[in-house]
């Protein structure tokens, strides 16, 4: 362990290169010691509209003969690498050059203090995005994780390889979604603006009883995210298991339930119907939140 | 039928959102909204009743698991990267490079099955390939033989995912673009496997198979997809057990389309055969895919009711007898047999086989066979003596960042590529290995 006094353990995390890293330019050296790791793959659920000339301009790597020596792009080489860690050690050692301890603003820690704590139920790094892992375990049978998985991955690429879904009008989906032809190169976006569009706002609960005379009285209760999204692909499967045996083995079930999300985008699904039918029911039972007897229960 | 709920709230539709309805595009006319609606009784009506499910139809199934799909229009085009040239395949200057592969060569791999269920070609716009360090290293040396009209006879081994078959249909590629004759047989199991009919060959002995409807279909292949080189090359032999009449100076093309009947298939093919190895004829490129399954005893029975092995069927055999040298190849030939690792019985004999040629390569001292064990096939031996081995191996990083590049370019792989994601998803991969860098790049969920 590094002596606190010893300015050398600054020195070492001090790294020098030639030339500059590209990926390093853009961290700032007041970016915090400590941040949430995201991992690429599996935050990327925004969808953005592919470049506008959509042959799109070649990578430098594949315009020439991809040799292994690139030139170097700047005029003449740098002491050190301009990235955070190395702007923290040479703030540090202008400290001690300055007559103060290298540590004084961090008491008794060896790295300083996070400026934003992890909270108790954060990930360094997540999987898979959160609806895919939530659809993915609602897809599991007989607990069997690893066939729902290989069944996702053969629905996000079908929806991958389908041509662009038409948006029904008289469907229409979440507001704010992106245009249909972005979609397909998107699958994980697809499979959330499916599930989200078509996922109820209220659940019906039925109190025993309350509405006298032995009737139960009907109130609705809305739910948070995740419910909603389990409600959907409950009704989702539903349908599914109503289908036309397709293909065959293992893609066969996966081949239904990608067709069926497709369906809910385009409008033509049957899942929509359910989810109208459970709001009607909810206005009408609107009138129920000032019964009596729930006034009386809340007091 | 006209909801009386809006479709994304609760709201209702008031008299104030029925005289500006430009908010709920449905709604153009509001007096399209109906007074009543009869919804209600709609989706009251008897859902118990489930109708039967209908079974798919025969074949249908397998259509559908073994379907090729290659090309995906949802993917974006990547414009700039040249077209494969023969040259490009044997230029080491060109390792990294992604090349797309013109149209009519499409058709040929196509056509005599070189592109596999297996292969992440349904994701891109058109199919493009990497040419790697390993595409160079072989082909190069194997087209410089051919032209002295030598015979290269190779077994292509490797990792699993590495890319052994995708090593094969470039060496059909290069094949086409050479103008030598191609024949593939692309899932070896096929013959093995008793999935497809069988019939005795009459006078042989011993006694030998043919699978007529296989190598009917094999045939039809070959000539449809050889047709430019086959049509050029004029018969010199007598094929008077033949059926129909071939005149004098029909061409290798008619020939080889002369029966449609599954049980003339074999002699026509052998005919056809015969006439390839004829002197001053286009050099033939014979492959086969996963050729472990055909060192084995099969799932066949003979008439008396023993298992039949895999090299006494006529095809098979032919392979064989090129592989292990016994056919004399006066044009030049490459024979290449693909392991594949996917689906693999482990066998010692071919194990051994293996090692035993990898020695002889590399000029070191035979290994000897284990003494302890009995059942090694004397045949596979035969079949695998004096073979080189080509161990495919994994991709270098700067493979990996071209192929990475055109994933993103194709829309595909969403994020940015950078020495650090290459170098990332490069270890990912068990340093390289292709087929995982698929698998962790190209796919959110595990496959």
């Amino acid at each position: 362990m590094a002596s606190k006094l010893s300015p050398w353990g600054a020195c070492r995390s001090l790294t020098i290169r030639t030339r500059s890293i590209l990926q390093h330019a853009e961290r700032k050296a007041t970016a915090a010691p400590f941040h949430m790791a995201r991992r690429g793959m599996a935050d990327n659920t925004t969808s953005r509209e592919p470049p506008s000339g959509s042959d799109g301009a070649l990578p430098p790597s594949m315009a020439g003969k991809a040799s292994a020596e690139q030139p170097h792009t700047s005029p003449r080489p740098e002491q050190f690498a301009p990235n955070w860690l190395n702007a923290e050690a040479i703030a540090r050692l202008e400290q001690v050059a300055a007559g103060e301890d290298m540590y004084d603003n961090e008491e008794g820690l060896k790295f300083g203090v996070l400026s934003q704590l992890p909270g108790k139920h954060d990930h360094l790094q997540k999987r898979y995005p959160e609806v895919l892992d939530q659809v993915t375990k609602l897809l599991m049978r007989d607990g069997k994780l690893s066939k729902a998985q290989r069944d996702m991955a053969f629905i996000l690429n079908f929806l991958r390889t389908s041509s662009a879904p038409k948006v029904s009008p008289l469907r229409p989906l979440l507001p704010g979604a992106p245009p249909a032809h972005t979609l397909p190169l998107d699958p994980v976006a697809y499979l959330t603006l499916a599930i989200d569009s078509v996922a109820p706002l209220l659940r019906i609960r039925s109190m025993k009883g309350m509405a006298g005379g032995g009737q139960a009285l009907e109130i609705p209760e809305p739910m948070a995210a995740r419910q909603r999204r389990r409600v959907a692909v409950q009704w989702i499967l539903d349908a599914v298991n109503k289908k036309k045996s397709k293909g065959s083995g293992r893609s066969m079930f996966a081949h239904k339930m990608a067709e069926e999300i497709i369906a809910v985008i385009e409008g033509r699904s049957s899942v929509w119907d359910r989810r109208q039918t459970v709001h009607k029911l909810g206005t009408a039972a609107r009138a129920n939140l000032n019964h009596p007897a729930l006034l009386a229960k809340r007091k | 039928m006209a909801a009386a709920n809006c479709w994304r709230c609760l709201g209702r539709p008031s008299t104030q959102r029925l005289l500006a309805p430009s908010s709920i595009p449905s709604f153009k006319n509001p007096t399209s909204v109906a007074a009543f609606t009869t919804s209600a009784t709609f989706l009251a009506k008897d859902d118990n009743q489930e109708r039967p499910i209908e079974a798919p139809g025969p074949g249908e199934r397998k259509a559908f698991r073994k379907r090729i799909q290659l090309s995906n229009d949802n993917a974006l085009k990547v414009s700039g990267l040249s077209e494969l040239e023969a040259q490009q395949l044997v230029d080491p200057t060109a390792v990294g490079q992604m090349a797309s592969l013109p149209t009519g060569l499409v058709d040929q791999l196509r056509t005599i099955e070189a592109f596999k269920p297996t292969q992440n070609w349904g994701l891109f716009r058109s199919p493009h390939m990497l040419v790697r360090k390993d595409t160079v290293d072989f082909l190069g040396d194997m087209t410089k033989r051919i032209a002295n009209k030598e015979t290269v006879r190779t077994v292509i081994e490797g990792e699993r995912g590495v890319g052994k078959s995708m090593l094969g249909l470039q060496t059909m590629a290069a094949g086409f673009m050479n103008k030598m004759v191609v024949i593939n047989i692309p899932e070896a199991q096929d013959l093995v496997e008793a999935r497809t009919d069988y019939s005795y060959i009459p006078r042989t002995t011993p006694e030998q198979f043919s699978h007529p409807s296989y190598i009917l279909k094999l045939l039809q292949a070959l000539r449809s997809a050889n047709e430019e080189v086959l049509s050029k090359e004029i018969i010199k032999l007598e094929h008077i057990h033949l059926p129909g009449n071939l005149s004098r100076n029909a061409s290798l093309a008619t020939l080889a389309n002369v029966t449609k009947e599954p049980e003339f298939a074999w002699p026509v093919f052998n005919a056809l055969w015969q006439e390839l190895l004829q002197p001053g004829r286009p050099p033939i490129m014979f492959t086969l895919d996963g050729l472990s399954h055909i060192m084995r005893i099969s799932d066949y029975r003979s008439p008396s009711f023993n298992l039949i092995h895999a090299h006494d069927f006529a095809l098979t055999r032919l392979f064989v007898e090129a592989l292990g040298g016994k056919t004399h190849f006066p044009n030049g030939a490459a024979i290449v047999g693909v392991m594949t690792k996917g689906n693999w019985l482990k066998d010692k004999s071919v194990e051994k086989a293996l090692e035993q040629a990898r020695a002889a390569q590399a000029e070191l001292p035979i290994p000897e066979r284990d003494a302890y064990y009995s059942k090694y096939d004397e045949r596979v031996f035969e079949a695998l003596k004096g073979v080189e081995v080509f161990d495919v191996k994994s991709i270098s990083k700067l493979e990996a960042r071209s192929l990475m590049e055109y994933w993103a370019a194709s829309g595909v792989l969403r994020m940015r590529v950078d020495e650090k994601t290459v170098s990332e998803r490069w270890t990912l991969a068990g340093n390289g290995v292709l087929g995982e860098l698929e698998r962790v790049s190209l796919y959110v969920s595990r496959l």
